[in-house]
């Protein structure tokens, strides 16, 4: 597996946070939603994923309950916290004006505005 | 971010049941497989691919605990363990950085503790920094002074002062209340406490009107008589007291830290009383010590300049003689308090941070071998996984607790050390025996060995282990070797200086010790007995006391002679006068400068014979001339030759002071120490003590020569005293012992720097050792080929000892070099040695060369006995 972790230190938890926006969801479901949508680019191994889950749960932006999953199996839901939700926006504002910075330098601006 | 820490405290309280994570990777197994299924894989290989999807489980279970707030705590304890166990594997390593540590921490501050009064710390004064001590110096007075007929003139006219204060001296007075006691009292102006900016803690300064003649009788006690004689008690203002039988009124009590300028001790302060109108005319005057407060941001040197104006008028007014030999003089209280001890101070200062430096390169040293020695340890941990910040923490762990260790063990040494210090200290050194430990100067300490031993301990963790290290027989890395060496020849370099400034030190003490004194001090008890003033109030009072005492004393068997005189040789207060006092019968009276100082005597026949002092010309006083109406005196050699060059002085008419009576000059004596051990002879007459009052105008102390061991004529002495006056206090000693106690500082200064050099020296031969052992050790392998290819053992002797003799000489040279350039600092505390003696140098190059090549030799000749076949498989 890839270290792409480290690559990925702070996108990775914005990136939980984002999916974990619209409602509660286990880790698996956190995997595949972001392998899903991000058309199998963005592929987190578990020992990328939960120590990060842990992580943000430390940080009190998430929370764990168990719950029961679609086919009744025992299952540990993450969902975002209010800190969680602030934190969120606040990455989002920083990502969005670190990519259109990092857009600029490249020169593909008129491209990503069209 | 309140929320934030909020739950991660909850979290580190909460422990987690490791089975829950078991539990959610489980589910993410099954939902893995769950998915394959669905994408058509067989039961059996959707389980199985995704369990390789997965991946291992340890490392996730690993990382999912180490983000735990309060992880590293745990890793923490663990490391201490790790440490704790490697230290009881290697107790001589363990042992040697922590003595190490000990004996640099313990000194330091032991000695830290010493000087920090004398040196550093405030004053127990307001504006401290700006108080000074103004006056007149002279030969006559080894402090300066100033004369009641020009202290007012230059209080009136001085300019860069904001405060201009008098004292006249600290005398002993006596309570002569139900509870009488021996106190000392100071004469101060009414304004001396405002000037020092000092309050007292109960009742209230002297008013103007009380420092006047047949003023009001006040007086301010200090805190330890109020404590000790009226417990404290507040109503002690305004109570009256006796003091020397007169009715004093209590008007304050100090404060508890309130001392002396001079650091005399006062228990009472009254007002000087001094009549202004008379003094200024007087000439010359009482004697006065003045004391000021600069002006906000003037130095000492614009005061000094700005006080030349009424020096010069004050020195017109001078005799002629005098002008030459006076000179303005204002200083800092500080200096004037601890004089010639502030040197001292700084040398030691300077010695012990020496020993610090030997201490540290050692501790560093010692890491230093065990990062060596443990390299391939290192190695394996980190292939095994140890992150490099890993092995980090845990060497700065290992260091930690040493340094810890060695910091408890050194504050028990300073303990220890301070208490010798105080008790072998001889009088004189200010502040001493209120000298304790400081918790700032231990933390100090403690934050230089953890750095050094942090640096020296972290550095070679921080390089990355080298994969080559793995390799049994690697060779070590070069440049911690290289270090080692730069630490050891710096720890020779200042041992040896250390050891020069012992080495002269101590030349210089047995010189002291040895040198002839020109009188003979054993077998010769001297009696001393103060007799309390208001009691014998009298001249013929105090005769009759000491005569009495005289004819006791020689009924007592074993005794061969009693002598009386007012003061003892060789050193010591004795009379004093000025050379050009002098006059004798049928002469000019010499002109020209004072001609320095005379000393002088009152002394009863016996005196010479006592002290085994021999006339060289002409006779000793006679028991018969002590009842003659004509006075006569005995002269040293040396003031017979100033007074009379080759003229026969016996016979010849003297008188010692203007207007005085005149002596009959009746022999010669030959020289005595009289000006302290180290001081040059001054010149020095002998008046004979008749049996008249008028000739007892000072106190005595009785000199008996007895072949009785001391021990056995004390009792006696004093059931003797006591039959003529029971409550005299009788104090007893031998000559001997008087002046062996003049010999304390420099014994003190030598004893103390010879400490630190061997301390100093043992640093670095254990390092020296440590190096060569480690060389040697690290090249056992290379012997054995050297030897199996036909190296004599002589060879390799040479070749291990060769690096050892090079470290030897490279720090012999620097440290000769250093001790040469450092030494003249010792000049004044030597006596009849240069500061570049050449034998103390060579015998000091000797020892350390001796020493170190010992420590050379001893694994050196182990690696020349190495079997080269066991060095060929060596590892």
């Amino acid at each position: 597996m890839p270290p792409s972790t480290d690559l990925l230190q702070g996108t990775l938890d914005l990136l939980i946070l984002q999916t974990l926006a619209p409602g509660p969801m286990h880790g698996w479901g956190v995997a595949q939603r972001i392998q899903q949508i991000s058309k199998d680019v963005l592929q987190i191994g578990q020992g990328s994923l939960y120590p990060a889950l842990h992580r943000l749960e430390y940080k009190g932006w998430i929370r764990a309950d168990w719950g029961n999953s679609d086919n009744n199996r025992r299952a540990k839901f993450y969902s975002l916290t209010r800190t969680g939700k602030k934190r969120l926006e606040t990455e989002l504002k920083t990502w969005e004006r670190l990519s259109s910075a990092v857009a600029l330098v490249l020169g593909r601006v008129p491209e990503a505005s069209a | 971010m309140m929320n934030e820490l909020l739950t991660r405290v909850r979290f580190f309280f909460s422990r987690r049941r490791p089975a829950e994570l078991d539990e959610e990777l489980q589910f993410h197994v099954e939902q893995a497989t769950q998915a394959n299924l669905a994408a058509g894989m067989t039961p059996h290989e959707a389980r199985r691919q995704a369990l390789v999807e997965f991946g291992g489980v340890e490392r996730t279970r690993d990382q999912c605990h180490e983000e735990r707030p309060g992880w590293w705590i745990g890793t923490v304890w663990q490391d201490a363990r790790y440490a704790l166990r490697g230290f009881r594997r290697n107790p001589v390593f363990t042992v040697a950085v922590i003595a190490t540590l000990a004996l640099g921490i313990g000194a330091t501050t032991a000695v830290f503790s010493v000087v920090d009064r004398i040196l550093f710390r405030a004053l127990p004064y307001a504006h401290d920094d700006r108080l000074v001590s103004v006056g007149l110096t002279a030969p006559i007075i080894p402090q300066e002074f100033m004369l009641g007929g020009s202290y007012y003139d230059w209080r009136d006219n001085q300019k860069p002062f904001e405060a201009f204060t008098s004292e006249t001296g600290v005398g002993e007075c006596d309570l002569t209340e139900r509870n009488p006691a021996r106190l000392s009292c100071a004469s101060v102006e009414a304004n001396f406490l405002p000037t020092f900016g000092v309050s007292p803690i109960l009742g209230r300064n002297f008013l103007p009107e009380e420092d006047r003649p047949n003023g009001p009788k006040v007086a301010l006690i200090s805190y330890a008589l109020w404590d000790a004689h009226y417990g404290r008690d507040p109503a002690i203002v305004n109570k009256l007291v006796d003091i020397d039988g007169k009715q004093v009124r209590v008007i304050g009590v100090l404060p508890r830290d309130f001392e002396m300028p001079t650091l005399q001790a006062a228990d009472v302060l009254v007002p000087q009383a001094l009549d202004e109108a008379e003094q200024r005319k007087a000439d010359p005057g009482r004697v006065m010590y003045a004391f000021a407060r600069l002006k906000p941001g003037l130095t000492i040197a614009q005061a000094q300049a700005a006080l030349e104006p009424v020096f010069n008028y004050s020195l017109s007014l001078a005799p002629p003689q005098f002008r030459k030999e006076v000179h303005l003089r204002v200083r800092s209280v500080r200096d004037r308090q601890v004089q010639d001890v502030r040197l001292v101070a700084w040398i030691l200062l300077g010695a012990v941070l020496a020993v610090l430096l030997i201490a540290c390169a050692n501790v560093a040293s010692l890491l230093l071998a065990r990062a060596a020695a443990r390299e391939r340890e290192l190695a394996v941990r980190s292939v095994l996984g140890a992150s490099r910040g890993r092995l980090v923490r845990q060497t700065l762990t290992e260091t930690l607790l040493l340094a810890l260790a060695g910091a408890a063990a050194g504050s028990i040494l300073a303990e220890i050390l301070l208490r010798i210090f105080i008790a072998i200290a001889p009088a004189g050194i200010p502040f001493l025996a209120k000298a304790h430990l400081d918790l700032r100067i231990i933390l100090f300490t403690v934050l230089l060995s953890l750095l050094c031993g942090t640096v020296f301990g972290v550095l070679p963790a921080l390089q990355k282990p080298r994969p080559a290290a793995l390799a049994a027989r690697s060779m070590h890395s070069g440049a911690h070797a290289w270090l080692r060496r730069c630490l050891v020849v710096s720890q020779i370099a200042i041992s040896m200086v250390l050891l020069t400034g012992a080495a002269l030190l101590l030349r210089s003490f047995s010189n002291l010790a040895q040198q002839d004194m020109g009188l003979q001090t054993r077998g010769v008890l001297a009696v001393h007995i103060p007799l309390p003033g208001y009691r014998y109030t009298t001249n013929q009072k105090r005769m009759d006391f000491f005569l009495a005492a005289e004819t006791a004393l020689r009924r007592l068997p074993g005794v061969q002679t009693v002598a009386m005189s007012d003061s003892l040789p060789p050193g010591g207060t004795h009379g004093e006068q000025i050379y050009t006092n002098i006059a004798i019968a049928g002469k000019p009276r010499s002109t020209g400068g004072t001609g320095g100082m005379v000393a002088w005597r009152w002394v009863t026949p016996a005196y010479f014979s006592s002290l085994g002092i021999p006339i060289v010309r002409g006779q000793e006083f006679t028991e018969a001339q002590r009842t003659s109406t004509e006075r006569f005196l005995i002269l040293s050699s040396l003031l017979a030759s100033r007074l009379f060059g080759n003229e026969n002085p016996i016979g010849q008419r003297v008188q010692p002071v203007p207007n005085g009576p005149w002596y009959t000059v009746l022999g010669v004596t030959a020289n005595a120490k009289n000006a302290g051990l180290t001081g040059g002879d001054e010149p020095e007459f002998y008046q004979l003590r008749r049996n008249f009052a008028e000739d007892w105008n000072s106190s005595a102390v009785l000199l008996l020569k007895t072949s009785l061991v001391p021990a056995a004529a004390a009792p006696w002495v004093r059931s003797q005293i006591a039959q003529i006056d029971p409550t005299v206090p009788v104090e007893i000693e031998t000559l001997s012992q008087g002046v062996s106690k003049l010999a304390d500082r420099p014994r003190f200064e030598a004893a103390l720097l010879g400490f630190f050099a061997s301390c100093g020296l043992l640093m670095a031969v254990i390092g020296l050792y440590g190096v060569i052992a480690f060389v040697a050790t690290q090249r056992t392998q290379e012997i054995g080929v050297r030897m199996a290819l036909g190296a004599t053992r002589l060879d390799i002797l040479r070749l291990i000892a060769g690096e050892g003799v090079r470290l030897i000489l490279l720090g012999g040279i620097l440290g000769l070099a250093a001790a040469l350039a450092l030494a003249h600092w010792l000049k004044s505390l030597l006596f009849n040695v240069g500061p570049h003696d050449p034998a103390s140098y060579a015998l000091v190059a000797l020892l350390l060369a001796l020493v170190a090549l010992a420590a050379t030799l001893i694994p050196a000749r182990a690696a020349m006995k190495v079997e080269p076949v066991v060095a060929l498989r060596y590892e």
